[in-house]
């Protein structure tokens, strides 16, 4: 793939049922990638499932949020010098096979992030039920809106990461549904930015952490989130 | 009136001599216990001195002392809300920076051990 060094950071909370797939998807592509499992304080068996594969596990002992994980990733790829970072869910729905496609832009054009779009043509597989189809693209216009920058899918969590990015995210990173609000603070931090067209699947075990009431929460503190990001203070990026 | 007064000089002493006791008994810092103390001393000054806070009350425009002292309660408990908020948001941040900091000094320590163990068995195969 590169001689670069890259991470595969999946958070994962109870994710029992499909942690062992997921990585086993990974692995089967026989690319040069190291896998870190971040199990964000899982109460069934998502720790011993991934342990039962060849990968690492760095447990933290609470719930800290997708986020939080994430984060935890970010840190984790710093300190032991990864070139690249790719964050993949641990629900198994982002299909592994678009890897490369995905890595591609950050290796070799430059760009500091790249996110995995359902919504790019051409238009491959599950693309989500009407209602989140329906906020994804509000929250879409909203950054396309406050950034300048036409995003699709903001909500993507199938995205690979340069050594730049990492350090941005490692340092500050928002714990409760992150993604919209990470792109916001990415170009705020002038980091490049694309999209790259790839499959997602429904989900076959477990359940989302965006369902019933939370759904309405995730709208509105999103929203929030979005919004306060533009008017905080411009962090300044090191070269 | 004197009942009132020595109520009032008895509830803030009760609650000085509270904050006093827990930083005493280091269960309570200074730094959170001040506010209290602080509370407490002008409550205990201004019940003993009442023409202050009658004329504190009428400069700020109050009609009545008793509303200035409501106004003032509220506006103290709206204020420590605030403070208490933002000190919980501290907390739960640094709870988390340290979250992240143990899962990842847990997994170093565990692929260290892990190096140990083998390199111990190693050892053991091929005795110099």
């Amino acid at each position: 793939m590169d001689t670069k060094k890259i991470l595969v950071i999946i958070p994962a909370y109870n994710e029992a049922g499909n942690i062992k797939k997921t990585i086993d998807e990974i692995l089967a592509l026989k690319s040069a990638v190291d896998i870190l499992v971040v199990n964000d304080g899982s109460k069934d068996g998502t720790a011993q499932e991934a342990g039962r594969t060849p990968v690492a596990v760095i447990s933290l002992p609470f719930n800290l949020g997708v986020g939080g994980a994430v984060q935890t990733g970010f840190q984790f790829a710093l300190q032991n010098h990864y070139d690249v970072a790719v964050q993949v869910d641990g629900d198994n729905q982002h299909d592994v096979s678009f890897l490369p496609a995905l890595l591609s832009p950050v290796l070799q054009n430059g760009s500091d992030i790249a996110i995995g779009s359902r919504f790019i043509q051409p238009f491959l597989g599950y693309r989500s039920s009407l209602i989140r189809r329906v906020g994804i693209h509000f929250f879409a216009h909203l950054i396309s809106f406050l950034t300048q920058y036409s995003i699709s899918d903001p909500t993507s969590g199938f995205r690979a990461y340069n050594r730049r990015a990492i350090q941005a995210f490692a340092a500050d990173y928002p714990h409760d549904f992150p993604e919209p609000e990470a792109i916001v603070t990415a170009k705020r931090l002038g980091l490049k930015v694309v999209e790259v067209p790839v499959q997602m699947r429904k989900r076959m075990a477990g359940n989302s952490s965006i369902r019933y009431l939370n759904t309405l929460y995730y709208m509105i503190k999103v929203t929030f989130a979005i919004l306060l990001n533009m008017i905080k203070k411009r962090k300044v990026m090191e070269a | 009136m004197i009942s009132i007064k020595i109520l009032v000089v008895g509830l803030a002493a009760l609650v000085l001599v509270m904050a006093i006791e827990l930083v005493r008994r280091e269960r309570l810092t200074f730094k959170y216990a001040s506010g209290w103390i602080l509370a407490a001393v002008v409550s205990i000054f201004l019940a003993i001195f009442e023409q202050f806070l009658f004329k504190i009350s009428q400069w700020l425009g109050f009609q009545l002392a008793s509303n200035f002292v409501f106004f003032t309660l509220l506006s103290v408990f709206v204020f420590l809300g605030l403070v208490m908020t933002i000190f919980l948001c501290q907390q739960d941040s640094r709870n988390d920076a340290m979250a992240q900091k143990i899962g990842i000094l847990e997994f170093e320590l565990k692929k260290m051990k892990d190096q140990l163990k083998s390199q111990g068995k190693s050892d053991a195969k091929h005795p110099e």
